[in-house]
């Protein structure tokens, strides 16, 4: 029998390999938009990354980027914090050069560890000082914000608050969701309790809890639960929403909703892209960072996240934050 | 019965085993050293004790509901006249397959207030569906996810034993169900510890499906200290470990006490007419069928429809074509098959050590790979970051290729065949053995002519628990996989995270499809006959 099956493994892993190898010159689609000239020749230049942001929405930009200048990209994809580690434990023998978080928390463990190298200054200098960090060790490239999701069959638009401080009133007893352990609120509330003080911040979060807001485990099942009238409303990032609109249209029945632009539940927390110190490929590495910052990268960022190159109308700061 | 020592390749081949399922644990051990972890003092804190105590009264619910549905699945589609019972086969072993972070997310979009499942019941005149959470969702979720680990061997165990003793027992006047307790349930019951055991152990490593049912688990405590605190992320996984130690040690003192069942092929099984229980028989299976298959499709079904929908009509594209969605299928099913199959090698040689020469190194390397299931992918995947750091020349020869992906997987996975090619060994009869040896065949050819026919169908069904879990991998798929070779899982998972919902349920629906693809070739091999 195995001798039956036998060709059936060869066959599959040949297909495997046949499968992994791909002349990029010629590019298509999303990266087309981005790239619209014909494709340099390729170099034996390259550069590797972990990439915590979906391949879903970063492919097209590094096809874009290698068809531009020619070096050749080769990505891991992953969860951000997993890379984290696992940069952490391959140390100065890390093959990786760059690392695109999703969220803060992971680029601020990295840098508490000393793994993360300098980006040159006329990157940095490219975006305004809130997204970048002054240290030159990290750069935001695009962002997030925080609104507010709810259900537009069990909420009217007018009652809607303004700020997050009005969740704690009875009105909103048990009708608010928060993703309390996900990483982008536990980032979130880490900038609240710098600008407010970790007494307020902590006694909003008490007073949340006493108002019998709902746990949710992320985002997206916030949204997702939202759009179902399992739950009122829901603090959450901003993109979700779009994306179960882009599938289900009006049946989707939530909407986001913006909460005062000075409010700090209107945060735009940003996803940052960092160099690592062990980078035996910095100049690459350095010129992918400056691809990302150009305003047709930016402008597709645009359709799908918001940029971080301005343009964007929440003045709140935002801040990568060590996690004690 | 003689006893036979083992001979000192198959026990040096053994220690080569054990020491390499043994990396995840010595790992863990030495970051506890290195990071200042205090696993003694966390021990007894309450933040350590509270979701401990969670976490083991959810394994036990589940083992228990897992054990009895798994039974009863096993011996309706095995010994009744059950209606279907050839298509019923080839789908329950299919949950295996599903993904907790999507399965579970699924589960909950088509039951919960709201959803598919209350859209159907609201046309009907039924308004609310309960809410799906805490230690009854978690449990529920888990149940109909990890049934499959006890059905399979249970129901190749079923199909192996010989009709005799419960044929003599209903003649002397026993009724079906004396008969079940007293024959079958003592028969089937190494089989039945085995994947009970494998449902305790995969419970308490679970990390989806409690996160989105909200259930505090040690499990959601080391993940939200992996960055923050790193010692104490270490410090958790390692009581995680030592507790399943103690649970296979103890699983172990109690199946060494169980009976043996030695058997022929080709004997008549015993098979009964289900008479009026035929209604409530179909009721337990179609249903099992309708919660733990149905229900998540049907939410998976419906985001890629509606991706596909959108597409057509000209909306936002979707982010994957064919040509993806191939080469993710073809990594998925080569890998996990090379998997199943290195699995069976890695394991029959401890199986040989531990079942017929009863050797100490062979159950000590049974007790390592059992144990190393409850270990969190994520540690498997950085601990073999960590060794092939740490073995110059070798280390890098082996980094980034599917060599080390595979090994990745056996570690992680080899525990599922273990417990079915312990059986499978002990039911070859000692006596055609000691035949075979007075007619001068040698120990080789003992092993191919007389073992391995008897163990072959067996060892087939072992593999196939191993390729259908590997199937669904994620953590050691992401970290350790060569650089640019996606699987389904991680690309389902990176749609998923983003909210690129269609992406991954057409996705998901394909790792399905292939899983009940491969489910169908096992059946058609009869490998669920053992």
């Amino acid at each position: 029998m195995f001798r039956r099956l036998l060709p059936i493994f060869i066959a599959f892993g040949m297909f495997g390999t046949a499968c992994g190898s791909s002349n990029q010159l010629q590019i298509d689609g999303s990266a087309a938009e981005i790239n619209p000239d014909a494709c340099v020749a390729g170099t034996n230049r390259e550069v590797t990354i972990y990439s915590g942001r979906t391949e879903n929405l970063i492919e097209p930009v590094l096809e874009a980027f290698a068809c531009a200048t020619g070096i050749s990209v080769q990505v891991r994809w992953g969860s951000s914090t997993q890379l984290a580690l696992l940069i952490d434990e391959e140390g100065d023998r890390s093959p990786a050069d760059i690392f695109l978080s999703r969220s803060p928390g992971p680029v601020g463990f990295l840098e508490s560890k000393g793994l993360l190298g300098t980006i040159n200054s006329d990157i940095l200098n490219l975006v305004s000082n809130e997204n970048r960090s002054t240290e030159g060790r990290w750069v935001g490239f695009s962002g997030r914000k925080r609104v507010l999701v709810y259900n537009i069959d069990l909420v009217s638009e007018a009652e809607l608050p303004t700020s997050v401080f009005d969740l704690t009133e009875k009105k909103w007893r048990s009708k608010v969701a928060i993703p309390a352990t996900n990483g982008s609120f536990v980032d979130w509330f880490t900038v609240f309790r710098d600008q407010y003080g970790t007494d307020i911040a902590t006694k909003w979060l008490d007073d949340m809890v006493d108002n019998e807001a709902r746990y949710y485990p992320n985002n997206r099942s916030i949204v997702e639960a939202t759009g179902r009238g399992e739950i009122e409303m829901g603090l959450v990032n901003h993109y979700y929403n779009y994306q179960e609109v882009a599938v289900a249209g009006d049946d989707h029945r939530a909407k986001n909703h913006n909460l005062g632009d000075n409010d700090i539940g209107s945060l735009l927390i940003i996803t940052a892209a960092t160099v690592l110190d062990s980078s035996k490929n910095p100049d690459e590495a350095n010129e992918l960072l400056a691809y990302l910052l150009t305003a047709p990268v930016q402008s597709y960022f645009t359709n799908r996240t918001i940029p971080a190159r301005g343009g964007h109308s929440t003045k709140c700061r935002v801040a990568i934050t060590h996690r004690s | 019965m003689t006893q036979k020592r083992a001979p000192r390749e198959l026990r040096a081949v053994g220690l080569v085993c054990s020491l390499a399922f043994a990396f995840p644990g010595l790992y863990l051990i030495w970051r506890n050293f290195t990071s200042g972890a205090d696993p003694f003092g966390l021990l007894f804190a309450s933040e350590t004790l509270q979701p401990f105590w969670r976490t083991v009264r959810l394994a036990i619910l589940v083992s228990i509901s897992a054990a009895s549905l798994g039974t009863s699945l096993a011996w309706l589609t095995t010994r009744t006249d059950l209606p279907l019972r050839r298509l019923w086969r080839v789908v329950l072993p299919i949950p295996l397959v599903f993904p907790t972070f999507i399965g579970a997310a699924a589960f909950i979009r088509t039951l919960n207030p709201g959803g598919l499942a209350n859209d159907l019941l609201t046309s009907v005149g039924v308004d609310r569906t309960p809410e799906l959470r805490g230690l009854f969702g978690a449990w529920l979720v888990l149940t109909l996810f990890c049934y499959p680990y006890v059905y399979l061997p249970v129901a190749a165990r079923l199909r192996q034993l010989p009709g005799s003793l419960e044929q003599s027992a209903r003649i002397l006047g026993d009724t079906v169900a004396q008969t079940f307790r007293r024959i079958v349930l003592r028969q089937i019951s190494s089989s039945l510890t085995a994947g009970t055991l494998l449902v305790f152990l995969y419970t308490i490593s679970d990390f989806g499906a409690v996160q989105l049912m909200r259930y505090d688990t040690l499990t959601r405590a080391i993940e939200s200290n992996y960055l923050a605190r790193p010692p104490m992320a270490f410090a958790l996984s390692l009581i995680l470990l030592v507790f399943a130690g103690a649970v296979v040690a103890a699983e172990r003192s109690v199946s060494r006490r169980l009976p043996e069942v030695k058997v022929h092929r080709a004997q008549q099984t015993a098979s009964y007419a289900l008479g009026h229980w035929r209604t409530p028989a179909m009721l337990l299976v179609g249903g099992t069928f309708a919660f733990s298959i149905v229900a998540p499709s049907v939410a998976l079904i419906d985001w890629a429809a509606d991706g596909l929908l959108r597409n057509q009509r000209g909306g936002r594209p979707l982010t994957i074509d064919s040509s993806k969605v191939f080469e993710a299928a073809t990594n998925t099913l080569s890998s996990s098959i090379l998997t199943g199959f290195v699995a069976l090698i890695a394991v029959v040689p401890i199986a040989f050590l531990a079942g017929r020469y009863r050797d100490r190194i062979g159950h000590f390397s049974h007790s390592v790979v059992i144990a190393t299931f409850a270990v969190p992918g994520i540690l498997i995947a950085l601990s073999l970051r960590f060794w092939t750091l740490r073995s110059g020349f070798f280390g890098d020869l082996l980094y980034d290729t599917l060599a080390l992906l595979i090994f990745a997987y056996v570690v992680r996975f080899a525990a599922l065949a273990m417990g079915t090619a312990l059986v499978a060994v002990k039911t070859v009869p000692e006596h055609l053995h000691d035949a075979a040896a007075t007619l001068g065949a040698d120990r080789w050819r003992r092993f191919r002519t007389v073992d391995l026919p008897l163990m072959r169908p067996g060892l087939l069904a072992a593999s196939g628990l191993v390729v259908l879990s590997t199937m669904k991998e994620l953590p050691i798929s992401l970290i350790i996989a060569p650089i640019g070779f996606p699987t389904l899982t991680t690309r389902i998972f990176g749609s998923f995270e983003d909210a690129f919902v269609a992406e991954a349920g057409i996705m998901a629906l394909v790792l399905v499809c292939a899983s009940g693809f491969l489910s169908w070739v096992l059946v058609l091999r009869r490998a669920d006959h053992l």
